[in-house]
């Protein structure tokens, strides 16, 4: 017991550290943990919050009414099957982009700053562009049919919208983590491939057993960066749909159906309980990846 | 702020002016089509020239909300509202445009207590706020002066619930089929069709390679009159009723227009924006539109040579779309008052006529729209023909729900990636699951 009795001296340096600390703590309560319970409140609510504000009190009926709702179980769908292919792609494709661009080719900065320009665009105007591009008489599918490749409906076909999606954001978010893998690829040393070479490796096994290796950290990282990104996927579907999803449901994410139910059917309450499933679905993802990641390095 | 400022020293500036214009105003009125404007803009400026010299009347600020689609939409906007800062002094107008979402905005606005005093509200979403209760009933305002019988009834009645009027329709907008007249000789068809049948003839004949016949706008609100025309209704008890055998009957000719016939296509289909943009650049002989079309031709395709007349006939019924949109007062308002006489000056006569003088849209009043003498215009005249039969795109709290469904599952009807009864039966289970009543 008598440990947990503080002196006054102890007292005093804690009060001054808590002082301190006291603008960082008063942020974090009023914008993070605030809302956070909030959301949490919410989410066993039934909400009104147009006119006369009403909460109620529901118990578990927000979550359970997700397993009859449709659309939620189509947001999910679409969200998982963006996630999946848009992860390991991005991830691959920026490791391939990364080692090419440390091989020491010539003007190979020029050739980082030009693959680094779609990140830096705004995703509205990537947005606008691909549009442009995507439309059935645009740049894409001139390109196609002269090279004779068939040609898609790319905005207004369900089974091609959300692939049209994926392919421009695997475009702006790939450089990006090729950023990334280019910081950590300097970091690996240069004995390593010495050795291997001494024993004999070509170019492609020492990338599959030294580069790649090296990297896993990185992959790590970068993974559970991109499957957090993916499952919020909202911007590009929303302004590819106008805000509803369409054409059929097809590029509706769970981040774009909580919008619509707290904003536009002003359901807060289910809208709060959809936003709490979404966050426990993401670490969910992130423990079974990282898990994964370990039985791998052991 | 710049432009808050800019329309303050207007304003003023009306203030000082008013008196001096007065004495002019005699023979002021000179421009001959605003006559009846002007002269009753003189009646306004004397009675307002009393309240000048009341001295400093306090000043007020009222806020309006809307949107506006287009700059000439957005100047014979601000003319109007010059008109009622005229008229009334003391009163600032302080307008803000919601470029997108509009709904959402609004409704968030209204969450916040952030909502403007004065604000439009589409007849389709009017049900929900009505029942949130977000809403000034505006009854207790209305003076036997503002003649509120001269509105058209069907209008009216879209904003009207419980026996009270929640918004006063501002303005309304009708559906005609817009036909390219070039297209049409080239073909060596003489006549616009009458009826729905000869509309698909002439269709199949206009079709060449690179056009279609028809247009296909994919909305619900304008498919309404349609999906109701062989006796069918598509919303009942405010849940969806898309599975009426009459109802898939009377919209089955539309995807088949598309997927059979091969004479008709959406603006998405030929990656156009919309229908405008599609009957513009001409990719489509006809389509059905509404009279906003009129102002975007002759901004954006002055070329185009073509007609307007009513929608070809189903079963020997006439049919259309009404849109409509009022001014509502926000329940929260600190200055109702104020804001009463602001929509009693838009909706009002004076006003309207101001207002629907753009020709963007068409006057809710009687009383205005025989002024404006549409009936000379060959153009004009369709739209007004067919307010009188139209259907009004607005229903009950639920029809943005049942809207938004009905859209997503006809859509993929359309493309042909399932029938037309799968997608009516998909659509009218989802939108009344997730109907919580």
């Amino acid at each position: 017991m008598a440990k947990w009795k503080l002196s006054k001296s102890q007292l005093r340096d804690a009060g001054q550290g808590y002082l301190f600390m006291s603008p960082t703590i008063f942020t974090i309560l009023v914008f993070l943990i605030g809302p956070i319970l909030f959301a949490l409140f919410l989410a066993f609510n039934n909400v009104n919050l147009l006119g006369q504000t009403s909460f109620e009190f529901v118990w578990f009926d927000n979550f359970t009414r997700m397993a009859s709702d449709e659309r939620a179980l189509i947001a999910l769908q679409n969200t998982a099957f963006y996630v999946v292919i848009v992860v390991p792609t991005q991830t691959i494709l920026a490791l391939v982009l990364a080692a090419s661009l440390n091989a020491g080719m010539k003007g190979e900065k020029w050739f980082r700053v030009i693959y680094f320009i779609p990140t830096l665009t705004s995703s509205a105007v990537l947005v606008m562009i691909f549009m442009w591009m995507y439309r059935p008489d645009g740049l894409i599918n001139t390109i196609l049919s002269s090279v004779g490749l068939p040609t898609y409906n790319w905005m207004n076909d369900p089974s091609v919208a959300l692939i049209s999606i994926m392919i421009m954001n695997i475009w702006a978010t790939a450089p990006m983590f090729m950023v990334i893998y280019l910081a950590a690829l300097q970091g690996i040393s240069d004995s390593l491939y010495e050795a291997s070479e001494l024993d004999g490796a070509s170019a492609i096994q020492k990338f599959w057993y030294v580069t790649v290796p090296m990297l896993r950290p990185v992959t790590a990282f970068v993974v559970i960066i991109g499957v957090i990104g993916t499952f919020q996927l909202f911007d590009q579907s929303y302004m590819f749909s106008g805000g509803s999803g369409g054409p059929n449901n097809s590029t509706l994410t769970v981040v774009l159906l909580i919008y619509q139910y707290a904003f536009s059917n002003n359901q807060m309450g289910y809208a709060a309980a959809l936003a709490v499933s979404l966050a426990l679905i993401i670490l969910v993802a992130t423990f079974i990846q990282r898990k994964l990641q370990k039985e791998e390095t052991h | 702020m710049e432009r808050a400022k800019w329309i303050k020293g207007l304003g003023f500036m009306s203030v000082v002016l008013a008196g001096t214009m007065l004495t002019a105003c005699g023979d002021d009125g000179n421009n001959d089509t605003n006559g009846a404007a002007n002269e009753n803009n003189t009646e306004g400026n004397e009675t307002d020239n009393d309240g000048a010299q009341n001295e400093d009347q306090e000043e007020v600020t009222v806020r309006l909300t809307g949107w506006q689609s287009s700059p000439t939409e957005q100047r014979y906007f601000e003319e109007t509202i010059d008109a009622f800062e005229e008229k009334y002094p003391h009163i600032n107008v302080e307008v803000d445009t919601i470029a997108d979402q509009y709904m959402d905005v609004l409704r968030t606005r209204l969450i916040g207590g952030e909502a403007a005093d004065v604000f439009f509200l589409d007849a389709f979403e009017a049900p929900g706020l009505i029942e949130a209760g977000v809403l000034e009933s505006l009854d207790g305002y209305i003076t036997d002066e503002f003649d509120v019988d001269d509105f058209e009834e069907p209008l009216i009645d879209a904003f009207r619930r419980d026996d009270q009027l929640w918004g006063l329709p501002k303005d309304t907008s009708t559906l005609a089929l817009f036909y390219n007249k070039d297209h049409f000789e080239e073909a060596g068809i003489e006549a616009p069709p009458e009826t729905w049948e000869e509309m698909e003839e002439i269709a199949e004949t206009l079709t060449v390679d690179n056009r279609y016949g028809f247009g296909i706008v994919t909305d619900m609100a304008r498919l309404y009159s349609i999906g109701e025309s062989r006796g069918g209704e598509m919303v009942v008890d405010n849940r969806a009723n898309f599975t009426d055998p009459a109802v898939i009957d009377a919209l089955q000719p539309i995807i088949d227009m598309r997927n059979e016939k091969e004479i008709g296509a959406s603006p998405a289909d030929v990656g156009a924006e919309w229908g405008g943009d599609m009957f513009g650049t001409e990719r489509a002989s006809m389509i059905i539109e509404g009279n906003w079309m009129i102002e975007f031709m002759e901004d954006a395709f002055p070329d185009v040579n073509y007609g307007v007349v009513e929608i070809p006939t189903i079963e020997e019924e006439k049919q259309t779309m009404a849109y409509t949109v009022s001014y509502s007062m926000n329940g929260e308002s600190e200055v109702k008052e104020e804001a009463w006489q602001l929509i009693e000056f838009l909706t009002g006569k004076e006003g309207m006529e101001i207002w629907t003088a753009s020709g963007l849209a068409l006057p809710s009043r009687q009383s205005v729209a025989e002024m404006m003498d549409y009936a000379d215009d060959a153009i004009y005249e369709p739209f007004i023909e067919g307010a009188s039969y139209a259907t009004v795109w607005a229903d009950d709290t639920n029809l943005p729900i049942i809207n938004s469904n009905f859209e997503n599952q006809f859509s993929s009807a359309f493309l042909g990636d399932q029938t037309l009864e799968e997608a009516m039966e998909e659509a009218e289970r989802v939108a009344n699951n997730e109907i919580q009543d």
